[in-house]
């Protein structure tokens, strides 16, 4: 079996555990909440199974390398994550909304992976700029603080419904900002880790930490508005419709961290 | 004045407005290319916009006296900000005194009161029930009429934030000295060449490195996709005294000499030599092969022609490496047409009764190194530890305090709770309740 076949399954899988957390959400019964779970696990089982495939498949070759190297691989990654980071959060905020949220982000994003033509899926090889050992933390710690950052952005947007439009089946706006800035600030250990296993392997790669490639400076521009944010909260007490509007302009500036930099400036972070 | 100074670097309003300006002024430089030279500027922009751009120095921007100063300001903050903060800290974190002190239990940012009318030894055992599932194990201590519980953890932890501005500190120093007294540039060498200059990134000119680079060999392995799978230069570094250092360096494999670090950057061809062009015979089947070097003619056997070759390329329409050849015949016109290598094009390669092949050739590569000294990443790395370090402390560990006085006389005790949480208020509360119904419904 293929594993582009597998994500593919994976991507079905995501839809329809969104769709059971919907249920859930509608008829209140906390059995279908919890088939969604089993679903939404069986997904992450079948994507991780998936991912592993695809390693071995790569040596198996002969240009044997984690599958974080292109943008297909990246967007299963991504997708990955916030599942992964929700399954962890979901203890702590046992929300069926994040539920259908978290699913049905991943299963676009899988969905934008597997159907759109200019995702290329086939496993490549490796240019020698890629092939260090710093990719997996580097990657891995990115995607982590995007995922954060994803389901931040998630609960910003619900925040603001809340608000604005008084959506009684949403949770309380309170709750909704606290899971905001929890998510932002785990987020932001994550990228800051990121951009230093960055920084580490483009010491080794280029000979120097940071270059202001258009990547790096956007990377930074990313972490100083999140920067900004918590220092907003922490120290100046803001809460509510502006930190939600901050944490939506965070978020805008890691979709462009992770894909305007490549769509439309040029840079040496060119494979992703 | 100096008061009004110390306002405003003290405050985070200022830290919120430096971040959010310089990740707005950042964006620039992403959108317009650094580093070009100031004749392509010229091409891109109109006069007017090319001065302006030029004034503020957004062709370099990042390394402008403006956005230095952006930094610097920032720096101070962070410092002046930092500071403020030490005394609270030391505070928190000092030994708690012996002598306790009852404010605690009006001024804490926890507080509960409760009645009791149990047995003594009950409450102090549910007592420290509380305190220890809330913190850990109690200190008791007995005070005049009142029992007094105390617990502590994790205060540590308060020392996470300061370590976090500590080392963005350092990580902006260590950056500021490698740009004063640090340069990186770029330098190629053919291969069996040497070189003792690099030409330093930003248009600022060459640095001699007082030695000579010497490029002993040149390697490139290729997937069968044609793209490249390792490259890598055989160095040599030749001293005044005529010491000779030699190292391997390849892609994320950098070679240090002294305080420089060469790094495989790129690669390409600078030069072809040693051209074998094939001619066979129509008649005959017989294959000659010359050796021409370029526009240099050499006579055709077997006829009285002759011929040379005008030049390379690397790939002539997707038919691979080709010489562009000419068959110089008396009395007739020049005769031109490319060559390729074995099975391309046979039809074209039919010239004066030879087939023409372009049998082998060697490839002369120069390696592109790009060579970077920083004296200030040493600072970098212990500040991007330390920041790590940091925001471990004040993630993964909560600074947490209760004080647990129990007074008041047989049939009628009242327990007086105070504690403070660094974080997660609201579910050390929840727990409190939780705990206290517990004891007051048994």
């Amino acid at each position: 079996m293929n594993d582009t076949f597998l994500i593919s399954i994976v991507t079905f899988t995501y839809f329809f555990a969104a769709f059971v957390f919907l249920i859930s959400i509608i008829f209140h019964k906390k059995s279908v909440d919890k088939w969604a779970l089993i679903i939404t696990v069986a997904g992450l089982i079948l994507q991780t199974s998936a991912i592993i495939m695809r390693w071995i498949h790569s040596y198996q070759l002969g240009i044997g390398h984690a599958p974080l190297s292109n943008f297909y691989e990246s967007l299963v990654f991504f997708s990955w994550s916030i599942i992964f980071v929700y399954l962890i959060i979901r203890k702590r905020y046992p929300n069926k909304l994040f539920g259908i949220l978290s699913a049905f982000f991943a299963f676009l994003i899988l969905a934008y992976a597997s159907l759109s033509g200019n995702v290329n899926c086939t496993i490549q090889p490796l240019i020698p700029a890629l092939q260090s050992n710093w990719l997996i933390s580097h990657v891995i710690s990115s995607f982590l603080a995007y995922a954060c950052f994803a389901i931040a952005f998630g609960t910003s947007i619900l925040y603001l419904l809340k608000i604005k439009m008084n959506v009684s089946m949403l949770p309380d706006a309170p709750f909704l900002d606290e899971v905001t800035y929890k998510m932002i600030s785990i987020g932001f250990v994550l990228l800051t880790l990121g951009i230093i296993t960055g920084a580490a392997w483009a010491d080794r790669a280029w000979g120097r930490y940071w270059g202001w490639d258009p990547k790096e400076t956007w990377s930074l521009i990313t972490w100083l508005i999140y920067g900004a944010f918590l220092h907003t909260h922490l120290a100046r007490g803001w809460r509510g419709v502006k930190m939600s509007l901050v944490s939506i302009i965070g978020f805008i500036a890691v979709i462009f961290t992770y894909l305007g930099v490549n769509y439309v400036l040029a840079g040496l972070h060119s494979y992703l | 004045m100096i008061k009004k100074l110390h306002k405003l670097f003290s405050s985070v309003k200022l830290t919120i407005f430096l971040f959010l300006f310089l990740a707005a002024t950042s964006i620039l430089g992403t959108i317009i290319q650094q580093g070009l030279s100031m004749e392509r500027y010229k091409t891109l922009y109109s006069p007017g916009v090319f001065s302006a751009l030029k004034f503020f120095n957004i062709f370099d921007m990042y390394h402008s006296w403006w956005f230095t100063t952006l930094l610097i300001l920032l720096s101070i903050n962070i410092i002046v900000c930092t500071f403020k903060q030490v005394p609270r800290i030391i505070r928190l974190i000092s030994p708690e005194k012996k002598e306790f002190d009852d404010t605690v239990f009006k001024s804490s940012q926890i507080r509960k009161i409760f009645q009791s009318q149990k047995k003594l030894s009950d409450i102090e055992r549910q007592a420290e029930i509380i305190v220890k599932s809330l913190v850990g194990p109690p200190v008791k201590t007995a005070k005049g009429d009142a029992i007094y519980f105390l617990a502590e953890k994790g205060k540590y932890s308060r020392l996470g934030m300061i370590l976090v501005h500590i080392s963005i500190l350092l990580i902006l120093a260590g950056g500021l000295i490698g740009t004063m007294l640090g340069f990186a540039g770029q330098m190629n060498i053919v291969e069996g060449e040497k070189s003792d200059t690099v030409a330093l990134f930003g248009g600022k000119g060459p640095e001699k490195l007082g030695f000579d680079v010497r490029c002993d060999d040149f390697t490139v392995e290729f997937y069968e996709t044609g793209m490249p799978k390792e490259y890598k230069t055989d160095l040599a570094i030749i001293d005044d005294g005529g010491k000779v250092t030699s190292g391997t360096m390849r892609v994320n494999h950098p070679f240090i000499y002294k305080d420089l670090k060469f790094c495989q950057a790129t690669y390409g061809i600078a030069g072809v030599s040693d051209f074998l062009i094939g001619a066979r015979n129509n008649k005959t089947g017989k294959e000659i092969v010359l050796k021409p070097d370029i526009m240099k003619k050499v006579p055709l056997p077997g006829s009285n022609a002759s011929f040379a070759i005008a030049r390379f390329v690397t790939d002539h329409g997707g038919m691979g490496p080709a010489v562009l050849g000419v068959l110089l015949e008396p009395g007739k016109a020049h005769d031109i047409f490319w060559i390729f290598q074995d099975g391309h094009n046979i039809n074209q390669q039919q010239k004066g009764g030879f087939i023409f092949t372009l049998k082998d050739f060697s490839r002369l590569y120069y390696t592109g190194i790009q060579v970077s000294k920083d004296p200030g990443v040493f600072i970098v790395w212990i500040g991007f530890c330390l920041i790590m370090m940091g925001f471990m402390l004040s993630l993964f560990f909560t600074h947490k305090r209760i004080w647990l006085k129990i007074s008041g006389s047989q049939d009628k005790y009242e327990i007086s709770i105070a504690a403070s949480v660094s974080k997660n208020r609201k579910a050390f509360e929840e727990k409190l309740e939780e705990l206290t119904r517990e004891t007051t419904v048994e």
